[in-house]
């Protein structure tokens, strides 16, 4: 058991800083800062001179290599852009990243889960038949394309909801949150929506095909059967057999809405890591983007790291193959 | 007698409060910071004007004004200039302007740190004379330097030093990085770096507020749909810049307007005048025909720019003559005509110049630097493929176009221009000086133009106090960058603000936002 963590924390350590070593490697392509930094009457001695200030003449290894025992440190480096630490930045962008995604997580999570379970019941009905059709619409409309028709209906056309922002949020310690205002819930309703579009869609479908599979099963045609009530039967007995396949997609698309929440940041204005993110690439702010990929990897890595080894406590054949079972 | 105060205070507070009023406005990028002296970009300068004031600063028609100092006059035969300063000028915190200020400001501004020092280039020395009499020396005379200050902003010596921030510090930040402490209308009350700035009136400034505000918000939003849905739905009460292809949207839609006027900055072709071949296309590695003047002006009569102003700026744009706009101080009246669009004079003149069938070559562009820069480019190839010229286009984002362009990768560029200083001598020294980097001349002249006679003439421009000598020299430079086809400006790039029904503003040529210009009306 202690020999797999150690392998699989070992890998992931691995995998960490080959993903870091790809994107240092990738910087020098998104572009050279020094033009936004200096201003139009800069002159060549200044450009060397910011250059050889920033390090930015250092081949790339051993800008990686820089950054990397800065980080061990904790020191995250500077923004080129904002001229702040870019540990700051990201500690005061983090939450509104993570409740939009926590928000549009658990949105995805309950309507996928009631739908499908539904459209499995009816699966011949209308209604059923209207909402696989329109979930089609979640899979295949690009998000930034769901999130400006959403603007246009609500807030352009009816006015109802805003159409960029946040809203007004209260500060609470190191943490800003959006949900203790009327303004806050409001603007939280379109982005989420937009963003977790596609995994409630993939959820409900994922319930659907579980639910018509287990429902074949002969233990419900025994509770069945046994006179036991549709409801009893479709919750109690089957519902909770799809559950383990869909927690584990669940989980692990958490940590895609976090990442892919960059392109509804955008397209709302949400002040979150992911427009911090966009914003680094066009100034070609490298602390920032170094930090922002190398947390998301972290995040990717850590929640792969915790499922494998959920699977080996979960599933004897796992520890079977070790040989552990043998004591 | 308490209460007798407090009720004039309360009519005080009524007055104004009686149309006050919120605004709130959205841009695409975000002032990267609020100090002064540390970035020399026009968002920063921008927004800072409303907060920080100089010694002059620019009027509704881009006209130098007083502002902090209320005169002042060339000291000699031009040994420099003398400032005047305005009395009980007060900053936001309270404390009073006075020349020690100024002194600060200068030594501030003109320090290593500070990416604003190049303003002070010709200047030797800044002395006070009397708490409200300064006298700034230049090192030869210079006629434009009140115009080249109207950026300049004074700061409080006390705040800063008392902050830590007497010097300005980009790479790092400091105090001034976050917060102001100017004398200007508007001081900022609240400052998140990319989510909100918040601004509210300096109840002591010495002019007259004109305005109606009572609270100013500013937001960026860099998804120019996001940024016009906004100000659809009222959430917003004015945005810059409009995207060109939703201004007729948003012109027929109701509460919201277009104010539309050209911006200072011309954009142009530039081309590689020292380089010995070509570098990109089908004829990489032959010899370099854009030496040939004949070609270059080819090149001129080959670009159909009303074709392009009509379908990609939509109307919105200006043709261009010259390195500077019709709104710059020195622009020259006598050759605001562009060359004739002639497609068989350019061929001819190819013939001419030893290329009948044309030839291959490489056009840089930036596709996210200038309005619609890629499209304009795109336009271009096809115009030029007509006179036998095929011109292979890369087009890239403007962080990779800079270091292409600095290291000579390109046959043929675009770029485009704005003067700092709003005056005709700008690109001269920038553009069209032979490169000189410890004279700081032509750091922009990537292609490598070079012309005796324009060298000669721009000191002489620089320092020359008789406006009608001066412009006839600006007049003969300008007479030879069109004669040699130095560069082929094409267009003055448009100004396009969308802005709620109830609102009326100003729009500046150089795309200030000037909030002391808005009012709301709530009615």
């Amino acid at each position: 058991m202690l020999a797999y963590i150690i392998r699989r924390a070992a890998q992931s350590v691995l995998v960490l800083l080959v993903v870091g070593l790809v994107a240092f490697s990738m910087f020098r392509f998104v572009g050279d800062p020094i033009d936004n930094m200096l201003g139009q009457e800069r002159t060549d001695a200044d450009i060397e001179q910011l250059r050889a200030t920033l390090g930015l003449d250092d081949p790339f290894p051993v800008q990686y290599w820089n950054f990397l025992t800065d980080a061990a440190r904790g020191d995250l480096g500077i923004s080129f852009r904002q001229g702040r630490p870019v540990a700051e930045i990201i500690a005061e962008r983090a939450p509104a990243t993570l409740e939009l995604a926590a928000v549009s997580g658990l949105m995805a999570l309950l309507f996928g889960i009631a739908l499908g379970v539904f459209t499995a019941i009816r699966r011949d009905g209308f209604v059923a038949n209207a909402i696989m059709t329109v979930s089609l619409v979640g899979v295949s409309l690009p998000t930034f394309l769901i999130g400006i028709l959403l603007i246009y209906l609500f807030s352009v056309t009816l006015g109802w909801l805003p159409s960029f922002g946040r809203g007004e949020v209260v500060r609470l310690g190191g943490w800003s949150t959006g949900f203790l205002t009327s303004s806050g819930l409001k603007a939280l309703i379109l982005p989420s929506i937009t963003l977790g579009l596609y995994q409630l869609t993939l959820i409900m479908r994922l319930v659907r095909s579980e639910m018509l599979e287990v429902l074949r099963q002969d233990y419900i045609r025994f509770a069945r059967a046994r006179g036991l009530r549709d409801r009893a039967v479709y919750f109690r007995h089957a519902l909770k057999n799809t559950l383990v396949p869909v927690i584990t997609i669940a989980g692990l698309q958490l940590g895609s809405i976090i990442a892919f929440a960059i392109i509804t940041e955008t397209v709302f204005q949400w002040p979150g890591v992911g427009l911090l993110f966009i914003n680094a690439i066009q100034f070609v702010d490298i602390p920032v983007m170094a930090a922002y990929l190398m947390l998301i990897s972290v995040m990717f890595v850590g929640i792969n790291l915790v499922v494998d080894l959920l699977y080996f406590a979960i599933d004897p054949r796992l520890r079977a193959d070790r040989g552990d079972i043998r004591r | 007698m308490k209460t007798l105060l407090g009720a004039a205070a309360l009519l005080l507070a009524l007055t104004p409060a009686a149309r006050a009023a919120e605004f709130s406005w959205a841009g695409t990028t975000d002032p990267q910071t609020m100090d002064p002296h540390a970035v020399n970009s026009a968002p920063v300068l921008g927004f800072l004007n409303n907060v920080y004031e100089g010694l002059v600063r620019r009027g509704r028609d881009m006209a130098i004004e007083p502002a902090l100092a209320t005169s002042w006059e060339p000291i000699g035969a031009g040994e420099g200039w003398r400032f005047h300063l305005r009395r009980g000028v007060t900053f936001h915190d309270g404390s009073e302007f006075d020349a020690d200020d100024v002194v600060f400001s200068y030594r501030r501004a003109s320090d290593e740190a500070a990416d604003v020092r190049s303003w002070f280039a010709p200047v030797s020395g800044v002395a006070k004379v009397d708490d409200f009499t300064v006298d700034i020396m230049t090192s030869a005379p210079n006629p434009i330097f009140p115009d080249s200050i109207a950026n300049w902003m004074m700061m409080d010596s006390g705040w800063a030093e008392a902050n830590g921030a007497s010097l300005p510090d980009k790479e790092n930040g400091n105090f001034a990085t976050l917060n102001a402490n100017g004398t200007g209308p508007f001081r900022i009350t609240a400052r998140e770096p990319g989510l909100r700035t918040e601004l509210r009136p300096h109840r002591g400034w010495w002019g007259v507020a004109r305005h109606n505000i009572d609270r100013a918000e500013f937001t960026p939003i860099q998804n120019p749909a996001t940024a016009v849905a906004a100000l659809l739905s009222g959430e917003v009460d004015m945005i810059n810049p409009v995207p060109i292809q939703d201004a007729a949207r948003l012109e027929s839609a109701p509460g919201v307007e277009v104010v539309r006027g050209i911006e200072a900055r011309v954009i142009m072709l530039g081309f590689g005048h020292e380089a010995d071949t070509l570098k990109y296309g089908a004829d990489a590695g032959r010899p370099n025909p854009f030496r040939d003047a004949r070609v270059r002006m080819a090149v001129a009569k080959a670009v159909n720019v009303p074709a392009i102003l009509r379908q990609i700026m939509r109307g919105s744009a200006e043709p261009a003559s010259q390195l500077v706009s019709p709104a710059m101080r020195g622009h020259s009246p006598s050759l605001a005509a562009r060359p004739q669009i002639d497609p068989d004079a350019a061929k001819a003149l190819l013939a001419e110049a030893g290329y009948p069938d044309g030839f291959s070559f490489g056009l840089m562009c930036p596709n996210n630097r200038y309005l619609n820069d890629e499209s304009v480019c795109q336009a271009m190839v096809s115009m030029l493929a007509r006179v036998g010229l095929e011109a292979r286009l890369h087009a890239m984002p403007v962080s990779n176009y800079w270091p292409e362009l600095r290291a000579d990768n390109y046959d043929m560029y675009l770029l485009g221009w704005s003067p700092g200083t709003f005056d005709a001598e700008h690109p001269i020294r920038f553009l069209a000086a032979t490169p000189n980097s410890e004279k700081r001349l032509g750091s922009w002249n990537f292609g490598g133009y070079s012309n005796a006679r324009v060298d000669a003439l721009l000191p002489r421009i620089q320092s020359e106090l008789d406006d009608n000598v001066r412009q006839a020299m600006l007049d003969e430079v300008a007479g030879i960058l069109i004669d040699e086809t130095a560069y082929v400006p094409l267009y003055v790039q448009p100004l396009v603000w969308g802005v709620r029904s109830n609102v009326s503003l100003t729009q500046r040529p150089d795309n200030f936002f000037i909030l002391r210009w808005v009012t709301v009306d709530e009615g």
